[in-house]
């Protein structure tokens, strides 16, 4: 499908303005924003509110044109409607049509994918088992909590296996344990040769799920890379082991003094608060069965 | 990566069958039973029939006017709100970004959107046909049994009393009558049409709704406007209303090239040809501003 060397994502000074409420003045939503996303790569946008992210990725998939700059998905310019063949989009609070079940709005989008029959019948049994919505596949989604709907969300965009999935705030109004299944999904996508662009407020989860990160902040993108040389600090070295006294610390710390360092930090690490909720929703979960 | 189609079918209907599910689930077709009420009250509507042909046909032009007006009003009250209603909620619930990130032209968005609501007034209309023709024909035959039984009393011979039964059937049930409701389908879909191009870029259903009726009302009263400041210059006073009324007959639809229902609710005959005008012009103005409308919503910015 694609060709040798050919970026999932490519993105060359993109500009984006609006005009103002008078017309007068163009407000600048994206401000020269390039970034180059690779086959296969998890990449995360992050940055304040109103800072272009979702501007960025509506680019990208053709809903607003770029006042100057490029979008291509796979070498095809954005604006073509074949650059979206391969394309799964997940809006930020997605609404759908009430009136259907997750079954029939999988089906919908199938179709408008060219799905159809039994490939697409046995599509939609594996997303629905994908998002764990096999208890409510035939309810209308009007009686659905804002998690459900993010999981519907999550299936439409990956009705016709996309090669990219582009996701904005994929986790927004999941539960704890509906964000880890989420981020867990990524990672099997990423197994699977799938190329991610997600924008999140939670840094916690692009830094664990992402390979490159980019910030933008007021529409231009401030600094972006990978993880490891976006988040390292050269001059720190980190060491964690398990089961030491306080003699044996003490000696550990006398070592590095001699070696000119400084021992800055000690103590037991801690866990996160998400982690410790899954643990305890898991712990709950088995006790119930 | 392969090429996606200027234009699909398979794609157009899956939408066209998505909007006709999504109206019926939102219980459009309620309006079916106030039309029963309509056709059915105007049953009652009795003037005096002694014995002449006049009245009773009369009777029958005063239920098919009623049946008419019905059937314009709410296929038009149905193709109006569906059709606004449609394109600014899927902006606002941000359904449209879901349908338009996958392969879909923008045309083949709204073309789907349009033959789903036409459709919906479609099947909505076939209902009300049915049940009128119903309702015309049993009052029809109950009319010439009653006068077929008065003009007996009266002695008349049965050639009279079979002329009498074919004036009073020229006014039931025909071939003319049904193109009079072809005549109110287009007129449903040329009104949808304006409003697919209003909601293109309009930001809300009532701003749609507003203009669009708006449009409808100068396209029903543009011929009578034209032909009267057409009489004012041959009366030798010219004035500058002649030219705009020619400016407006480029931009709106006349509605008065659609309308043949008065002919037939008169007892007069539609022949093939004038059909074929009537649904030649009906389906030009959909065309046109079916193309109208993707050329705003093409490149509108969501």
């Amino acid at each position: 499908m694609t060709g040798k060397g050919v970026a999932a994502v490519e993105i060359v000074d993109l500009v984006k303005e609006y005009p103002s409420s008078f017309r007068r003045k163009m407000f600048r939503a994206v401000d020269e924003v390039s970034l180059r996303i690779e086959p296969g790569e998890v990449y995360g946008l992050i940055g304040p509110n109103g800072s272009g992210k979702s501007t960025t990725m509506k680019a990208l998939l053709g809903l607003v044109a770029p006042t100057s700059g490029l979008c291509k998905v796979f070498g095809c310019d954005s604006m073509k409607v074949d650059a979206r063949q391969h394309v799964g989009f997940l809006p930020e609070n997605p609404y759908f049509y009430k009136h259907q079940t997750a079954e029939e709005t999988l089906k919908f989008y199938g179709r408008l994918c060219g799905m159809r029959g039994k490939q697409l019948a046995m599509r939609i049994d594996a997303l629905i088992e994908l998002v764990s919505l096999q208890d409510a596949r035939k309810r209308r989604l009007g009686g659905y909590s804002k998690g459900m709907l993010q999981r519907v969300g999550l299936a439409q965009a990956m009705i016709q296996e996309p090669q990219l999935l582009v996701l904005d705030e994929p986790t927004a109004g999941v539960d704890p344990v509906g964000s880890r299944q989420i981020r867990d999904l990524i990672f099997q996508l990423k197994e699977q040769g799938v190329t991610v662009f997600l924008c999140s407020h939670l840094l916690e989860q692009v830094q664990e799920v992402c390979d490159k990160v980019g910030i933008i902040f007021n529409g231009k993108m401030v600094q972006q890379g990978s993880l490891s040389e976006l988040t390292s600090v050269d001059s720190h070295t980190e060491i964690l082991v398990e089961d030491m006294d306080e003699v044996t610390l003490e000696k550990v710390r006398e070592v590095i003094e001699q070696g000119g360092g400084e021992l800055l930090a000690s103590g037991a690490p801690r866990r996160s608060l998400e982690n410790l909720f899954i643990e305890i929703a898991n712990q709950c979960g088995e006790e119930a069965r | 990566m392969s090429k996606i189609g200027f234009i699909s079918a398979t794609r157009i209907s899956v939408i066209a069958g998505h909007t006709f599910t999504q109206l019926v689930r939102m219980k459009v077709f309620y309006f079916l039973v106030v039309f029963a009420v309509i056709v059915l009250g105007s049953q009652f509507v009795d003037m005096s029939t002694l014995g002449a042909v006049t009245a009773v046909e009369q009777n029958l032009r005063v239920m098919k006017g009623a049946g008419f007006f019905a059937m314009n009003m709410f296929s038009v009250i149905l193709a109006l709100s569906a059709t606004a209603l449609l394109l600014p909620k899927d902006i606002e619930d941000r359904t449209l970004y879901t349908i338009l990130c996958k392969p879909v032209p923008r045309l083949d968005y709204l073309i789907g959107k349009l033959l789903g609501v036409i459709s919906l007034v479609t099947v909505g209309l076939l209902v009300m046909d049915g049940l009128f023709c119903l309702i015309l024909n049993i009052r029809v035959e109950a009319m010439v049994a009653e006068q077929a039984d008065l003009l007996t009393r009266m002695g008349r011979s049965v050639e009279v009393i079979e002329t009498h039964a074919a004036a009073i059937r020229d006014q039931g049930v025909t071939w003319s009558l049904q193109a009079g409701v072809i005549a109110v389908l287009l007129k449903a879909i040329v009104v949808a049409s304006i409003a697919l191009l209003v909601s293109t870029f309009s930001t809300s259903t009532i701003f749609t709704i507003i203009i669009t009726v708006v449009v409808v009302l100068i396209g029903l009263i543009q011929a009578e406007a034209r032909d009267y400041f057409l009489q004012q210059q041959s009366l030798g006073m010219s004035s500058p209303m002649l030219e705009m009324t020619r400016w407006v007959s480029l931009l709106f639809p006349d509605f008065k090239l659609l309308g043949i229902e008065d002919g037939v609710i008169n007892g007069e005959r539609v022949s093939l040809s004038l059909l074929g005008r009537v649904s030649l012009a009906g389906v030009l103005y959909a065309a046109i501003y079916t193309v109208l409308s993707w050329f705003v919503f093409r490149r509108k910015e969501l």
